[in-house]
């Protein structure tokens, strides 16, 4: 029993993580309608950025690393989505030329990563590595700054998406984009406000993906893609709130999944859940109508 | 042409539906309409925007799965049929924005109709190429009489996607007549269509009738409707107002009021 | 012989092979429009099997460990790993072809190919994870007295044969109705179903013949260079095919011989011949990946349809000469014109 509490504990902040992913890959997709498959190696980037800011050429504090890690990330998001993915979309009525594109980007970016910062694996420099007793659970300070930065942004875009009138455009736009035009919203802007959110949550996500596993490689956004999508279907495509739950879901799924099964494939638990709702419940548990 | 079915023999329902039911997200798109419609003759769905025709059209034909309600096709429940099963069962419906296939020429858009096609299976494919190429001639002779037909055969051999909008509206009618329906669902046929062309695809569709197809179109066009069309469902706010003929429904006040008034009186005029 | 020939007939197996794999994703993707993101996957289970069904029992002391040995010849075992990869088709085709958008579709196949990665580089007994399988024999090496040299240019010519014929195998279907009613459903699948065709048991047949093909390449891939571990098949290998397709020219299969040769011949062996750049080592080989996305995204910009695009199909040659009552009276009766 002991183990199944640690265990929730790790949950937590794998959910964290996974819900700063996830939710960054729904705002974008909720505005354009169109998956990203680079969005892993987005999160690699921002890592490596936030890398460089701490362990490499400056050495910064981790967390202000992070933020301007992110923060950079989501400029770069910006200027890839108005030289490359925005005429695309313009251009080409059928899906996958935009799809084959982000893939494309990402092979781009991964050879990028490789170039520059070779395929060996880095750490960050962090200060607090001793584990404390915290209820049942056992986190290291970082671990549990990560869970809250998680907390904070879910709370943060929850009151942008309701409160401001950003917000509430972002959401006409991803009921219907046509509609939301006519309707006087700058759709260019919202969308060039959207990749800088999605790039910035790439990033944060990325570099503390590469704290909580202590270690980043210029694949491991990549490979770690498949839990990001496995969160948004299970949660319901298109939906933000979905994603956050299926973050959830899928984040203490895989932590207790390791009480009782070898801990490499913990991930992989996330993709028998997956499995089980495309079988049950094709459009996850909270899908919009129109999306999926 | 011909009156309605003489008074002593009731007319068949071929296709009807009770109760339907359908929303989307909190809006009610459908809701309790009821339709029939008599076999062998042309049915038109009017009725103002928003009421619900197209809606009614991809319930009837299994594109979306109603609330609540039955549909029946020959008597037989299809209300949660997938559109393929439906549509094996000689309901073949056409789309509102025209969808050619792209990537095919226009004589293959039409080749691509027949179901169970020998060709179609890779044991015929490889060991009985004979018959796979007679049953191919079969079907292009087929082809290109349909197509001369509607004046497609110049540009059989043509990418569907070049063709012009009233080509490719007539290409749409071509399809369906090529699977040979017992019902046609026609979804706003004349929509952004020249005059002259109006015409044609009227031409077209009574020969259809005469031929012996059930058709139910939707239609915004009352003038076309009262030439062509022996019967009306007037549908509003997802229910069914009234049905009779064109002119009986002119005068009915409760349809006149659903279309704003005096758009009614405007648009007969065309 | 120098070495220059070797790499030649190395060069050609590879073009061989990666037009078997060119044509199996085409029929997938540029005939019936699956975005099988997962496609390497597919080619990688086609290897292990054929690898592991060909090498008998782990020898001693080797290290390897794996499952499904057996001793087969080759012919067999290459038909097992392409049946091995249908199995796989069918599996992800009844779990996620309920849904007909593309990416969606495409998320949950990236996801199984990302999946397998991980299983197969963490469960070692089954295809010895990521040291994989590094002693598969030499199919014939022993019946002609083989050695290392002269097996490599035997089997380049030997896989040129079996691309050719499964030319003539995949020719034949695209050509066909069943071929034209993949693109219908490329194009437009709502269409298809709204005409009584079932979508599903399309898609669900091109895939499996897809799948055959990667699986087909695969063994060929394995049984070649006699080692097959899991760097060899991460996503951006399934992007190097999708790429030879795009460039090549999507659904036409001399397209995707063309795309099969500039894409993984001669763009992935363009940069060998390179001068290094001064103080970065293999930077050039690194950035190879960076040059074919980019590549990639500059012809779907300038040139969408490949090198060698897709022609119209004319009914005459679909079923040969054909004698309609139309064409023999000269012009039909009336053409009304629009």
């Amino acid at each position: 029993m002991h183990q199944f509490w640690l265990a929730v504990g790790f949950g937590l902040v794998t959910a964290s993580v996974l819900a700063v992913a996830a939710v960054g890959l729904s705002l974008q997709f909720g505005i354009t309608n169109y998956i990203n498959f680079a969005y892993g190696d987005y999160m690699a980037l921002g890592a490596y950025l936030s890398w460089e800011m701490n362990a490499g050429l400056l050495h910064w504090n981790i967390w202000l690393a992070m933020i301007c890690g992110s923060l950079a990330m989501g400029v770069i998001a910006v200027l890839v989505n108005k030289l490359v993915l925005a005429p695309f979309a313009r251009r080409f009525e059928k899906l996958f030329y935009i799809l084959i594109v982000t893939f494309g980007l990402s092979l781009i970016i991964l050879s990028i990563l490789n170039s520059v910062w070779g395929a060996e694996v880095k750490h960050y420099t962090l200060k607090n590595q001793k584990p404390l007793h915290i209820g049942p659970f056992l986190l290291t300070i970082d671990q549990l700054i990560v869970a809250a930065v998680g907390l904070v942004l879910m709370v943060a875009i929850h009151l942008l998406l309701t409160r401001t009138p950003l917000g509430k455009s972002m959401r006409a736009m991803s009921d219907n984009t046509t509609l939301a035009m006519t309707s006087g919203i700058d759709t260019r802007r919202i969308t060039t406000i959207t990749w800088f959110l999605t790039g910035m949550l790439a990033g944060l996500a990325g570099t503390v993906l590469g704290i909580t596993s202590a270690s980043i490689t210029p694949s491991f956004g990549e490979t770690f893609l498949f839990v990001i999508f496995a969160a948004v279907i299970v949660g319901g495509v298109g939906s933000v709130y979905g994603a956050i739950a299926g973050a959830v879901i899928i984040g203490m799924a895989t932590e207790v999944s390791a009480v009782f099964i070898n801990a490499s494939y913990k991930l992989d638990t996330a993709f028998a859940i997956l499995i089980l709702v495309l079988l049950f419940r094709p459009s996850g548990l909270f899908a919009r109508a129109g999306k999926a | 042409m011909t009156a309605a079915p003489a008074a002593s023999t009731p007319p068949v329902n071929v296709l009807t539906c009770r109760n339907l039911r359908k929303s989307f997200g909190g809006k009610v798109a459908v809701d309790g309409a009821e339709i029939d419609v008599p076999q062998g003759i042309v049915t038109a769905l009017i009725g103002p925007n928003g009421a619900g025709k197209s809606t009614v059209v991809n319930l009837f034909s299994g594109f979306m799965v109603p609330d609540a309600g039955v549909v029946q096709l020959d008597g037989v429940d299809i209300t949660s049929w997938p559109s393929h099963r439906i549509a094996r069962r000689g309901l073949i419906r056409t789309f509102q924005l025209s969808r050619e296939l792209q990537g095919l020429t226009v004589l293959e858009n039409l080749l691509v109709t027949p179901t169970n096609q020998i060709g179609e299976s890779l044991k015929n494919i490889y060991f009985r190429p004979g018959k796979v190429r007679r049953q191919e001639r079969q079907h292009v002779e087929r082809a290109n009489e349909i197509l001369n037909d509607y004046g497609l055969y110049g540009v059989r051999d043509n990418w569907a996607r070049a063709l012009s909008g009233g080509q490719k509206r007539l290409l749409e009618l071509a399809r369906a007549v090529m699977a040979q329906p017992r019902v046609l669902l026609l979804d706003e046929p004349m929509a952004g269509v020249n005059p002259a062309l109006v015409e044609q695809i009227g031409a077209h569709i009574l020969k259809l009738k005469s031929d012996g197809v059930t058709v139910l179109m939707v239609e915004h066009n009352l003038g076309v409707v009262e030439r062509i069309c022996d019967h009306v469902v007037v549908l509003a706010e997802g229910r069914t107002l009234a049905t009779g003929r064109m002119s009986e429904l002119r005068s009915n006040a409760a349809v006149v009021q659903s279309y704003l008034g005096g758009v009614l009186d405007a648009r007969l005029d065309s | 012989m120098s070495p220059v020939i070797y790499y030649g007939f190395t060069l050609l197996f590879f073009f061989a092979a990666y037009s078997i794999l060119g044509w199996g994703l085409n029929l997938q993707f540029g005939e019936a429009g699956i975005l099988n993101f997962a496609y390497i996957g597919f080619v990688a289970i086609g290897a292990y099997i054929t690898g592991v069904t060909s090498m008998g029992k782990p020898p001693q002391g080797s290290g390897e460990t794996y499952m499904f040995a057996a001793r087969l010849p080759f012919p067999i075992g290459l038909l097992l790993g392409g049946l091995a990869s249908c199995l796989l088709a069918v599996l992800v085709a009844f779990i996620a072809f309920r849904r007909l958008r593309s990416d969606y579709l495409a998320m949950v196949l990236i996801s199984v190919s990302l999946v397998m990665y991980d299983i197969i580089n963490n469960y070692v007994p089954l295809f010895d994870g990521a040291d994989g399988l590094n002693t598969v024999p030499m199919p014939f090496a022993g019946v002609l007295s083989l050695n290392a040299n002269s097996f490599l240019v035997f089997f380049a010519v030997a896989s040129v044969g079996i691309a050719g014929v499964m030319w003539l195998i995949i020719s034949r279907i695209t050509r066909s109705p069943l071929g034209r009613t993949f693109r219908a459903i490329r194009d437009d699948p709502d269409v298809i179903s709204a005409l009584g065709k079932s979508v599903f048991r399309y898609q669900l047949t091109a895939m499996l013949i897809g799948a055959f093909y990667a699986g087909i390449g695969g063994g060929l891939i394995i049984e070649f260079s006699s080692s097959f571990n899991t760097s060899a098949w991460l996503p951006p290998e399934t992007f190097l095919i999708f790429a030879a397709l795009i460039i090549g020219g999507l659904r036409n299969n001399v397209g995707v011989v063309a795309g099969a040769f500039v894409v993984p011949v001669l763009f992935t062996q363009l940069p060998k011949f390179l001068p290094d750049i001064p103080g970065h080592p293999g930077l050039i080989l690194n950035l190879e990946g960076s040059v074919i996305g980019l590549l990639l995204i500059v012809t779907m910009w300038f040139r969408p349809q490949g090198i060698i695009p897709e022609r119209p199909r004319r009914a005459d040659q679909l079923i040969g000469t054909i004698r309609s009552r139309m064409r023999r009276g000269g012009e039909p009766a009336k053409v009304v014109a629009e």
